[in-house]
């Protein structure tokens, strides 16, 4: 096998030892140069080997070769092409599930940890929001590796699906989108949750707003790859490229659902990629001033909410920090403000999920899909809020 | 239908063979003609000879009384000289001397009475290969991977499996076991690493690595965690390595193997285009491979 040719892999170190490589160049080459001495994702995950060893426990090895081992992806249909139920067929057949469909009748395959399974009947009874049956989330099943090939353009240039952590559904699924509602989207770009909600035809109004003009542009790119053109019109939806912390004031009351998808550690890109790490050396402040941020975003994401709206806080991060700690700290800032929100409770989505993600057990607020590699999807955290006043 | 057969010639075909073709092949002693009755006189027992029987005339072996002789001279009773040579029939069609020779050529690589008996019952293929193989890989142990001669017995005792491998493989796992696991080669043969396959022995490491339990140690051989010893996760069965060590389900253990075996092979084909692309080349080369290997930038 030509891949074990063993000159590849001389060893020097050794006097003795022949060089097979003929070194036409004895200079030193580029990467070398460029290759730092501390790689950013090394920094990344001496940080994460540090804090979350102790907040997830025995569970944390688990996550750690998840997260350094290649991640799953879903394939959100776009039922805006015409080719959707063409291509659902297809990667049917090819073996990937619905998860968000097939949510159901899957009480017969084996849900990831065992105390999912003990559902409490009674409580399944009382006002479940309903699942939007419109949002169609394909992935390979549990212990697959499969990858999806990349999506296909229908007869009017509509793409047939978009790859997306496929927990990353989630939050959307969580928002509970009604006929009618208007929605905001804080930090929109690239897009993958808004091309989620806009599945559900739901949404009369639409405010997708990312503070960074490029990704925003990726964002309108994204979206006219999605939609139909007479689906982008302005009255429906709206790009904006705001400070989201200042959209508050300026949306005022006037969303029945927000969507807070704030900039976190992206731990999975954070420990796999060197390119745009957050724990570059350079921006050691700006991860600092993470939580700080997010709580802003998630204020002015409940400040645009209106009385008895809905707010959803998500991260890709497992910290804490930049979870839990944020959703606490919103809500009493909120009170301190004569603004009263109340955690929605959650349960009812990892349990009809538990088949197809590895929640964690037991968070004070918010749920938490945890890396697994049987179901290497996620870190997503989600929290639920609602605004009553 | 048994009689018949006992009073057959053992090599009749051989002979007819032989008189037509008129062959130069030096013929073996008339003295060690085998048939039936011979057999049972150096001790096979009945079922044992006709069994023997049957398998000299599949695999047309022409010199079975001489390569018996030498087995039983060696000290193997009948009923393991019977297990090896249906273990691997290819030793019919060899020579009493050759399979001598190879036997005097494991002795001078240190093999010692007992362990020569037990490796060749064990893995009776060493006896198929020629001695300038066995020698070769005997070389590479101690000039590629700079194993003392005691190791390379050692090594050839525990682990003769090593004998097929493909050379550039072989060497292969000894640098990625010394330089990306930081492992010397006297753990190395404790661990009867040799016997496992490279692919393994990358899944228990890397697995153990991505965990957060095993780090490769630095220039000064010092790591932050204590590393496990390559004995205890290496030499053990996969029960034993995921719930003493490695401590995890067997299923994200097999993903996990299933995952990295598509890395590697998609980092050898990168490889394999950088190659072609450029051909600029650095001291720190393979330090660069091991320590980034599944770290490298995602495109
Ligand atoms: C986790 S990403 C959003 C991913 C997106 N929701 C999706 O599903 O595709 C966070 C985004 O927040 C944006 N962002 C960062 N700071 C912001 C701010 N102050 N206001 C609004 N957006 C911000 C970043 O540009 C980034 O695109």
């Amino acid at each position: 096998m030509a891949a074990y040719i063993c000159t590849r892999f001389c060893i020097n170190k050794f006097k003795d030892s022949v060089r097979f490589i003929p070194r036409r160049y004895r200079v030193k080459s580029k990467w070398a140069q460029t290759r730092p001495k501390f790689p950013s994702t090394t920094i990344a995950l001496q940080n994460f080997d540090a804090t979350y060893s102790i907040q997830l426990g025995n569970l944390w090895p688990s996550v750690r070769v998840a997260m350094l081992s290649e991640q799953k992806y879903g394939a959100l249909i776009n039922n805006f092409s015409s080719t959707a139920s063409v291509i659902t067929s297809e990667l049917q057949a090819e073996g990937c599930i619905d998860f968000i469909g097939s949510h159901q009748h899957s009480k017969d395959s084996m849900p990831l940890h065992k105390d999912s399974a003990e559902v409490d009947v009674s409580k399944l009874a009382t006002q479940e929001p309903t699942i939007s049956p419109d949002i169609k989330c394909l992935v390979f099943p549990q212990g697959d590796i499969s990858r999806f090939k990349p999506s296909r353009q229908d007869s009017s240039g509509l793409l047939g699906y978009y790859l997306l952590d496929a927990a990353s559904v989630l939050p959307v699924l969580a928002l509970d989108l009604q006929l009618g509602h208007a929605v905001l989207d804080l930090c929109a770009a690239p897009g993958g949750k808004t091309l989620a909600l806009l599945q559900t035809h739901t949404v009369s109004f639409l405010l997708a707003n990312d503070s960074s003009g490029s990704r925003t542009a990726r964002l309108c790119k994204t979206l006219q790859s999605y939609m139909p053109r007479e689906n982008l019109e302005e009255n429906k939806i709206q790009i904006s490229s705001f400070d989201g912390c200042k959209l508050g004031q300026i949306e005022e009351k006037r969303f029945d659902r927000v969507l807070v998808d704030v900039p976190c550690t992206t731990d999975r890109h954070s420990v796999m990629v060197e390119d745009n790490n957050m724990f570059n050396r350079s921006r050691t402040k700006e991860r600092q001033r993470l939580p700080l941020l997010q709580i802003q975003l998630l204020m002015a994401g409940i400040h645009a909410a209106r009385p008895g709206g809905d707010i959803v806080y998500s991260t890709c991060s497992l910290s804490q920090l930049q979870n839990e700690c944020v959703v606490q700290q919103a809500i009493c800032q909120a009170q301190e403000m004569g603004i009263s929100v109340q955690v929605q409770d959650l349960g009812w989505l990892t349990r009809c999920f538990s088949n197809t993600f590895y929640f964690a057990p037991q968070l004070s607020v918010g749920e938490l899909v945890l890396p697994h590699l049987c179901a290497n999807f996620g870190p997503i955290y989600m929290c639920k809020l609602r605004r009553s006043n | 239908m048994d009689a018949s057969r006992g009073h057959m010639s053992f090599c009749s075909t051989r002979q007819d063979h032989h008189q037509s073709s008129h062959t130069s092949q030096v013929p073996e002693r008339p003295g060690a003609q085998l048939n039936i009755r011979s057999l049972l006189e150096m001790g096979f027992s009945e079922t044992q000879a006709d069994e023997m029987h049957e398998g000299a005339l599949k695999s047309r072996g022409k010199h079975i009384p001489s390569i018996l002789t030498v087995l039983l001279l060696l000290g193997l009773n009948p009923a393991s000289i019977l297990k090896i040579m249906q273990k691997c029939p290819e030793m019919y069609s060899l020579k009493g001397a050759e399979i001598q020779q190879r036997i005097d050529n494991l002795r001078k690589l240190g093999l010692v009475e007992g362990s020569l008996q037990r490796v060749i019952s064990h893995y009776p293929k060493v006896m198929v290969l020629p001695i300038k193989r066995v020698n070769m890989v005997s070389r590479l142990l101690k000039e590629k991977c700079h194993v003392t001669v005691q190791q390379v017995t050692d090594i050839l005792r525990d682990s003769p499996e090593v004998l097929e491998e493909d050379l550039a493989r072989l060497e292969y796992k000894f640098q990625y076991a010394y330089f990306r696991m930081g492992v010397r080669q006297a753990e190395m043969v404790k661990a009867k690493m040799f016997r496992l396959t490279l692919s393994m022995l990358r899944c228990r490491h890397c697995f153990l690595e991505r965990r957060g339990l095993y780090q490769t140690p630095d220039k000064k051989g010092q790591t932050l965690i204590l590393n496990p010893l390559l004995k205890d996760f290496i030499c053990v069965s996969e029960e034993t390595y995921l719930t003493q060590v490695a401590m995890a389900t067997a299923e994200e253990f097999h993903v996990f193997c299933k995952l990295i075996e598509r890395e590697q092979e998609e980092e050898f084909s990168n490889e394999e285009q950088e190659l072609d692309d450029d051909d600029d080349d650095d001291d720190d080369y393979d330090e660069k491979h091991w320590k980034t290997g599944y770290k490298r930038d995602k495109k």
